[in-house]
């Protein structure tokens, strides 16, 4: 038989909902406490665009220059928002880590901000994942990817390396 | 006895604001000079003559109509401007003024007027010298507050946003943002870069805009609670209906 599903562990995750937009000091400091939380797998920041110039009326093509599409350091890595900060979803190994983790948001945060278990980032490859990475091998039909992490953090058609940001890598003994 | 209008019931501050806004009754919060303004319009540089679309109506020989004879063109007019735009975005966190009720101002306070209402945005077309006048009268007076609301030709997303940390909506194309505790514009409202720094006074604060606003919410005033209004819009909606009711013989 040919096997098929490969992440079959289930991680909890939590979805933390400011009442404020962030700014990059703000989201920053946030997601360097997160960080810091031991057992955070893998983190997604949503909210919303920054546009780089102005994409569509009479003044289509003038640059934007937005003050917070700036860069913000997280851990080790540097990366550059395109976006304004609104939602942090989390999944962390276990159930240990989700109240450490609400206080890191609560050091974090300057106002009240919801903190919510449920699933929000995709546990198993889609239609399109499998368009994209294709199987392993003809006899396993588990996904064509060295790391399964990645699946849900980045939209199938954009590109992973403006999008993806490899906090910490572990350290091999 | 004179005759007074009355523009909108309930004895809520929500019902009184929505008064005040239909009157035109508002209260002036800030200045904003007649070059800044055309700045921001956009529509052309602070300073340049009005282009026109056609000679003014004095010079063109207007055919003979009563019409004609009993209204007054208006300046924008008479002198043949272009017919120019201004939208206005307005956050639902407690922004002074809603869509409806910006058209409803338009509508009843001014002439020749083209508002449109739509749910997150209102747009009004006039002649360009009507519409600086209009503009004047809205960006200066309490039913904009710069910081729950904004002056956004295009790309108007916000108005649904949670606020930002510095309590001012998002705006996409950072046309104005809080500098020194106050709001700045230096762009049009199109996103353009103009070569200016507008000042448009302090925004009001939270507890402010709770008492300024004409949205009922049911975290500020809500809706059932002020039985006027509710009594009137349920008197609107079954005299539509019956209106509408066409039995067949």
């Amino acid at each position: 038989m040919a096997k098929t599903a490969s992440v079959t562990d289930k991680p909890i995750q939590i979805r933390v909902f400011p009442n404020r937009l962030l700014q990059p000091q703000t989201a920053e400091k946030v997601l360097n406490e997160i960080d810091h939380v031991k057992g955070v797998i893998r983190m997604l920041i949503n909210g919303k665009n920054l546009p780089r110039k102005v994409t569509c009326g009479p003044g289509t093509g003038a640059d934007v220059n937005h003050p917070d599409r700036t860069v913000i350091h997280v851990g080790d890595c540097a990366f550059e928002l395109h976006i304004i900060v609104g939602e942090i979803l989390v999944e962390v190994e276990d159930e240990s880590a989700v109240e450490n983790l609400r206080t890191a948001c609560e050091r974090a945060f300057p106002f009240p901000f919801e903190f919510k278990r449920g699933h929000f980032i995709k546990r198993r490859p889609t239609l399109t994942d499998y368009g994209k990475y294709g199987f392993k091998s003809k006899t396993d039909e588990s996904i064509n990817l060295e790391d399964e992490r990645l699946l849900g953090l980045v939209d199938p058609h954009a590109k992973l390396e403006n999008n993806l940001c490899v906090v910490k890598t572990e350290e091999k003994s | 006895m004179a005759y007074k209008a009355q523009f909108y019931p309930g004895n809520t501050s929500i019902a009184k604001n929505r008064r005040k806004h239909m009157s035109n009754d508002l209260e002036k919060l800030r200045d904003v000079s007649d070059e800044d303004l055309t700045a921001i319009l956009g529509h052309r540089a602070p300073g340049a003559d009005y282009p026109s679309t056609h000679p003014p109506l004095a010079e063109m020989g207007e055919p003979d109509c009563p019409i004609r004879e009993v209204v007054e063109p208006t300046p924008g007019a008479a002198a043949g401007d272009r017919v120019r735009y201004v939208q206005f975005a307005d956050s639902m966190y407690n922004a002074p003024a809603i869509p409806y009720f910006r058209s409803y101002h338009a509508a009843i306070n001014f002439r020749g007027v083209d508002p449109g209402t739509l749910s997150g945005r209102q747009v009004n077309e006039m002649r360009e010298r009507d519409l600086e006048e209009f503009s004047k009268r809205v960006c200066e007076t309490e039913i904009t507050d710069w910081g729950l609301a904004g002056m956004r030709g295009c790309t108007v997303h916000g108005h649904s946003l949670r606020l930002q940390e510095d309590g001012v909506m998002f705006d996409m194309l950072d046309r104005r943002r809080l500098e020194g505790g106050v709001m700045v514009m230096d762009k049009d409202q199109v996103g353009v870069p103009i070569d200016r720094k507008v000042n448009l006074g302090k925004p009001i604060s939270e507890a402010e805009a709770a008492k300024r606003t004409t949205m009922y919410r049911v975290d500020n005033v809500s809706f059932r609670s002020d039985k006027e209004v509710v009594e009137h819009v349920q008197k609107v909606w079954e005299l539509r209906t019956k209106y509408g009711f066409q039995p067949k013989a």
